[in-house]
């Protein structure tokens, strides 16, 4: 039995999903193939230490698998899930690294400080939006990304693609709103936040 | 009131236009419309970021191989003990875990009986702390193993380093190590749960080759922490682990 599904609906994954969450071996090889880079994507630019980076995926998966049983693919999307545990450890391991260097110091000075990557947060959420970008119709995809990337108005991306201004818009407004759904389904801080708090994150 | 149009929105959300007179005002008196719009702004924000992220290197080999690797010892082990032939004492020791087919086990049995089976293999084995490597008059009884690990080089540490970990029945740690680096410090053996990478200190060595036998707390739950590891420290008075590991293994029974 499977609760009926609320809210926004997560991304199709074809069948990837329920195969990992009832332990086909495949499904694990397909889903590292698939979202192992965007893992260590988000541990390496987290954590300062390459080898940490690489234990955290490792351990992402590992853990990821063994509790797999955790996963209700109807709640969100396998990347989402799987960037949830890794930045749930990378957190960890930027807190562990925090008491060190305080025991550290308290022996000798250390000039280089522990923390200088982004915001986890806010890498989970970029890569489950880029997901989600990938996953758009490609016309609504191409239109995203010259104003996202190359901050081009809706009258310039027209001209540029040929795409009469109306298609432009309305190209936009679907990818934008599906971007915001997968956002609010998948992101590390999902729900949309108050008024006036954006950025206190 | 009448709320601004969602498609509006998301065009203010993207500088694409102004807000109208009339739009400011709403926006200003309605929290609801106000957090769409920062919502989309924020979502914006974060696709203006996203460029590179389709185009991500690919994780090195070894990565893949360490999560299979970690992945077979926690998993497979219960298939094996299924299969594998009745040694002396199974039957006796554990009766009931032999007709017991558990489906979806995760872990080793070997895990969940170390350590009520220690009373058992401490009336089997006497003075088991000597009989490692003595060669006595009489022939001494060998230490029940309830687990062993093969210890690897672990990251960038030299390829011939090696050693072997085997849990004992009177919870004690064998540990053989070979080749291991210099380091300016000591080496130090940690007991590692892979899922939360939470770890204990079993003891220290004080050579990189060589034999040692190490007291494991009785209340360690060797399921949960069933990675080896041996660490190069420094003699700074930090307790915690250097973050530098020299060798790793998986325990599997």
């Amino acid at each position: 039995m499977t609760a009926a599904r609320q809210g926004p609906e997560p991304p199709a994954d074809d069948d990837l999903a329920v195969r990992f969450r009832d332990g086909d071996e495949a499904a694990l090889k397909e889903a590292y193939d698939r979202f192992g880079r965007a893992v260590l994507h988000l541990a390496t630019t987290t954590l300062v230490n390459r080898t940490d980076a690489e234990d955290v995926t490792q351990a992402t998966f590992v853990a990821a698998w063994l509790g797999r049983e955790t996963f209700d693919p109807a709640k969100g999307s396998l990347i989402g899930w799987l960037l949830g545990i890794g930045r749930r450890k990378v957190v960890d391991r930027i807190r562990a690294a925090a008491r060190e260097t305080r025991v550290v110091e308290t022996v000798k000075q250390l000039p280089e400080p522990v923390d200088t990557g982004p915001d986890p947060d806010t890498v989970v959420d970029r890569l489950v939006v880029a997901d989600e970008l990938a996953r758009l119709p490609d016309e609504q995809r191409r239109m995203l990304e010259l104003a996202f990337y190359d901050d081009l108005t809706h009258q310039q991306i027209s001209t540029v693609t040929g795409v009469p201004l109306g298609t432009v818009k309305s190209h936009i407004r679907r990818g934008m709103q599906s971007l915001k759904r997968r956002w609010e389904v998948d992101g590390a801080a999902p729900g949309p936040r108050p008024a006036g708090l954006s950025g206190a994150r | 009131m009448q709320h601004l149009d969602r498609d509006r929105l998301v065009f203010l959300a993207l500088g694409e236009s102004e807000a109208a007179d009339g739009e400011s005002t709403h926006l200003r008196a309605c929290g609801h419309c106000r957090g769409e719009l920062e919502t989309l702004r924020h979502v914006a924000g974060l696709g203006a970021g996203t460029q590179g992220l389709t185009d991500l290197p690919d994780p090195p080999e070894h990565l893949w191989q360490g999560i299979v690797a970690e992945i077979r010892a926690a998993e497979e082990l219960p298939t094996l003990n299924g299969r594998r032939p009745a040694q002396p004492g199974d039957a006796a020791d554990r009766p009931a875990a032999a007709n017991r087919s558990r489906p979806g086990r995760r872990w080793p049995r070997w895990a969940s009986t170390a350590v009520t089976a220690t009373a058992a293999a401490v009336i089997g084995v006497a003075g088991t702390a000597v009989v490692l490597g003595a060669g006595g008059d009489e022939p001494t009884p060998q230490p029940t193993v309830l687990a062993s690990a093969p210890l690897a080089a672990f990251g960038s540490t030299p390829k011939d380093a090696s050693g072997d970990a085997r849990v004992l029945g009177d919870n004690q740690l064998h540990l053989h190590v070979a080749n291991l680096p210099n380091v300016p410090g000591y080496y130090e053996v940690w007991l590692i749960d892979p899922k939360t990478m939470e770890m204990l200190s079993v003891g220290t060595l004080s050579n990189g080759s060589g034999d040692a036998l190490l007291p494991i707390p009785s209340n360690v739950d060797l399921r949960t922490y069933s990675v080896v590891d041996v660490s190069a420290e420094q003699y700074d008075n930090k307790p915690a682990h250097s973050g530098d590991s020299l060798l790793r293994g998986t325990l599997t029974g």
